[in-house]
C-alpha cells in the first residue's frame, strides 16, 4: 500500500524524478567506469607477464627496463653484450632464458629480434603460451611472425611481403633485405599483438651495411652473401630469464647487478610493476577521489530536490493525514521515495555501464590494449551501492524530518 | 717531432685503454631504508635482511670503542633470534632450519656526497647488517600476513622495501613502523 503509493507520488512527479534517477546513474556509473579501467588496467598489466623470473638488461630504473623490454613503451638506454648474455645464462641458477632484441620497426609496429624459445617460454594471463594462429615458425632467415594486432590493422596475411625500417621513427628501410611474412599469432591481449617478431640473426642480417646507425653508403652486400656470413648475435636489448628454484633468484640478482664486466640491471617483473603502479596511483586516486565527491554532490541534488517539493506537497500530504497516515508515515515514505530513487538509479547505472562498456571495449582494447572485464561487477561495486542505499535514506531523513514537522503543525490546513 | 707525436698519441691511446676497462661500481646505500627479499619454493620460504648499519646501532662507522663494538655485539645477537625482526603465523608450522647473521663491512669509497657531516671519519664505511632465515613450513599457505616487530626493536629503522617472489609470481611491498605488517593472502 505504502509502496504503491510512493511509486504513484514519483510517477506524478515522473520528469523531476527521472532527471535526479539520471543525475545519480551518470555519477554512479562515472564511479564505476573509473573503478573498471583502474582493476583492468591492473589486470592488463600483470597479465602481460607471467612465470618469468627476470629480466635482464642495460643499467637503468626497474620501470624503464620492463616498459620497454615487455611493454615495448619507450627505449633502452643501452644494449648489453652477447658475451655478458653469455655469462648470464651459464649460471647455475637459469633454468631457462629468452634473448631480445629492439630497435627497429614497422609502419609503427616494433619489431622484436628473438629466438624460438620465445615462443615456449613467454607466458601471459596466469601461464597461458602464445599460439600461431596462421602459417609457420621462423623457418627462413627473412621470415616473419606478426601478431594479431599487426595483422589486422595492416591487413597482412601470411605471405605478405614486408620491409623493416631502421629505428623508430626514420626515413631509412631495410629495403635490400625484404622479409615475408611466415605466421601470424592468436590474440593474447598483450604488447606481443603489436609485435614484428623476426630471428636474432634477421636483426644482424639487416645491419650488415650499417655502421654506428648509417647506411654505409655505397655498400650493399647482395643477400646470398649475407646468408653465408656468420650471424651469430652480437648484442641484444634484454633478456628473459627463468630461475631453477626461486630461492636463488635474489643471489643471482645480485650477481647480475654486480656483474663486473658490464653494467646490467635484473628485475623482478612483479616488484617493478608494483612500482609502477605506486607512481600511477597517485593519479588513479584522484580519479577515485573525483567520483566519490561526484556521488556525495548528487547525493546532496537528490535531497535538494526533495527539500524543494516538500512545499508543493504541503497539500498532498495534508490529504495523506486526513486518509489516516501518522507523521510517521509521512517520513517513511519520503526516505521510501529516496530508497526507490537511489535502487533506481543503481540500475540504470550499471545498464549503462555495461552498455557503454560494450560499445568502448574494443576501442580500449585497440588504443590503449586494455581489456575490460564487462562480464561482473565486483564485490566493491556491490559493497559500494549498499553504502550508496544507506547514505541515501540517511540524507533523506532531513527532509523527511521536515516533513514530519509540517505535517504535525499544518495538520489538515494548510497555512502557507 | 712526428715521434713525439707518434709517442703522446700512443701513450694516450694506452691510458684510454686502461681507463676503459677498469669498471667502478658502487653499490647503492640508503640510511633509514632496509633491504628484505623473501623467496617461497615449495614447502620452504627464506628471508634475507640487508639493513644499513645507521638503522640498527645508529652508526656505521668501524667500532672501535668498547661501547660501540658491545652494540654491535647486542644486535647481532638480537638478529640471532628472528622473532625479534618479524613472526610469522603459527598455524602455518614454520621450523627454522638455517640461519645466517653478520656484519658486511664494505670498502672506503668516494661518494661522500651525501654524508658531508660525517667527513671527521676518517674511516668512511657504509656497513650493513645481513641476516638470513630459512624455514621449513608444514601449512606454508597458512602465511597470509607477515609481522615485523623490527621496527620496534631497533628504533632508527625507516622502512623496509620488500622483493618477494613464489610460484605465483614477484611482487613487492613497502613496510613501515605505522604499519608493520605484509599481506601475502593468496601470493604463496
Amino acid at each position: 500500500m505504502l509502496l504503491k503509493l510512493t511509486f504513484n507520488s514519483l510517477y506524478a512527479r515522473l520528469l523531476t524524478v527521472a532527471m535526479t534517477v539520471f543525475a545519480i546513474s551518470l555519477s554512479l556509473m562515472l564511479y564505476m567506469s573509473v573503478e573498471k579501467l583502474r582493476t583492468s588496467a591492473y589486470t592488463s598489466f600483470t597479465d602481460t607477464i607471467s612465470q618469468t623470473d627476470l629480466i635482464v638488461g642495460a643499467r637503468t630504473s626497474s620501470v624503464q627496463l620492463l616498459l620497454y623490454s615487455v611493454f615495448r613503451i619507450g627505449n633502452a638506454t643501452n644494449n648489453i653484450t652477447w658475451e655478458s648474455y653469455e655469462d648470464v645464462i651459464n649460471k647455475k641458477e637459469v633454468a631457462w632464458s629468452v634473448p631480445i632484441s629492439l630497435g627497429d620497426s614497422h609502419k609503427g609496429f616494433r619489431v622484436m629480434g628473438t629466438n624460438s624459445e620465445f615462443f615456449k617460454r613467454y607466458k601471459f594471463r596466469g601461464g597461458q603460451s602464445i599460439e600461431l594462429e596462421q602459417g609457420n615458425n621462423l623457418d627462413d632467415l627473412y621470415d616473419v611472425i606478426i601478431g594479431a594486432g599487426v595483422a589486422e590493422k595492416l591487413n597482412y596475411s601470411v605471405g605478405t611481403p614486408l620491409i623493416v625500417s631502421h629505428g623508430l621513427q626514420s626515413f631509412s628501410d631495410h629495403d635490400d633485405q625484404p622479409f615475408k611474412i611466415s605466421g601470424i599469432l592468436a590474440k593474447t591481449g598483450t604488447p606481443v599483438d603489436n609485435t614484428v617478431i623476426v630471428s636474432l640473426e634477421a636483426i644482424e642480417a639487416i645491419h650488415v651495411d650499417w655502421s654506428t646507425g648509417a647506411k654505409i653508403p655505397g655498400q650493399i652486400t647482395p643477400v646470398e652473401e649475407i646468408r653465408q656470413m656468420d650471424l651469430s648475435p652480437k648484442n641484444i636489448t634484454a633478456a628473459l630469464i627463468g630461475v631453477n628454484s626461486k630461492l636463488q633468484i635474489f643471489q643471482l640478482q645480485r650477481w647480475i647487478n654486480e656483474y663486473p664486466e658490464e653494467s646490467l640491471s635484473s628485475i623482478l617483473p612483479g616488484v617493478a610493476l608494483q612500482e609502477l603502479w605506486r607512481i600511477v596511483g597517485v593519479v588513479e586516486n584522484l580519479l577515485l577521489g573525483i567520483s566519490v565527491t561526484v556521488i556525495f554532490t548528487t547525493l546532496i541534488g537528490m535531497t535538494a530536490i526533495i527539500f524543494s517539493s516538500l512545499n508543493e506537497r504541503r497539500r498532498e500530504m495534508a490529504i495523506w493525514r486526513a486518509m489516516g497516515a501518522s507523521p510517521k508515515v509521512v517520513i517513511g515514505l519520503l526516505m521510501l521515495e529516496a530508497l526507490i530513487i537511489s535502487v533506481m538509479s543503481i540500475i540504470v547505472s550499471t545498464v549503462m555501464l555495461f552498455l557503454t562498456l560494450y560499445v568502448l571495449q574494443p576501442w580500449i582494447d585497440n588504443t590503449y590494449g586494455i581489456l575490460v572485464n564487462i562480464e561482473t561487477l565486483a564485490v566493491k561495486d556491490i559493497y559500494i551501492f549498499m553504502l550508496f542505499i544507506l547514505s541515501a535514506s540517511l540524507v533523506s531523513l532531513i527532509p523527511a524530518i521536515r516533513a514530519y514537522w509540517f505535517s504535525i503543525n499544518d495538520g489538515m490546513t494548510i497555512k502557507i | 717531432m712526428k715521434y713525439i707525436i707518434y709517442i703522446l698519441l700512443s701513450f694516450n691511446l694506452t691510458t684510454f685503454t686502461i681507463s676503459a676497462e677498469e669498471t667502478r661500481q658502487v653499490d647503492k646505500h640508503e640510511h633509514g631504508v632496509g633491504e628484505l627479499n623473501i623467496a617461497v619454493e615449495g614447502s620452504t620460504i627464506e628471508f634475507e635482511f640487508m639493513i644499513p648499519g645507521a638503522d640498527i646501532v645508529g652508526f656505521e662507522y668501524v667500532a672501535k670503542s668498547d661501547d660501540d663494538i658491545a652494540k654491535i655485539n647486542q644486535a647481532l645477537k638480537t638478529f640471532d633470534d628472528y622473532t625479534n625482526i618479524f613472526t610469522l603465523p603459527s598455524n602455518s608450522l614454520c621450523e627454522l632450519n638455517g640461519q645466517k647473521v653478520a656484519l658486511k663491512e664494505e670498502d672506503e669509497h668516494d661518494d661522500h656526497d651525501e654524508h658531508d657531516d660525517q667527513d671527521e671519519h676518517a674511516e668512511e664505511n657504509h656497513n650493513e647488517f645481513y641476516a638470513k632465515y630459512s624455514f621449513e613450513c608444514g601449512n606454508i599457505n597458512a602465511i597470509k600476513e607477515v609481522n615485523f616487530p623490527y621496527f620496534a626493536t631497533f628504533t632508527n629503522s625507516g622502512e623496509l622495501e620488500v622483493q618477494f617472489i613464489s610460484n605465483m609470481g614477484s611482487t613487492s611491498f613497502e613496510v613501515e613502523g605505522d604499519e608493520p605488517s605484509i599481506n601475502t593472502d593468496g601470493k604463496i
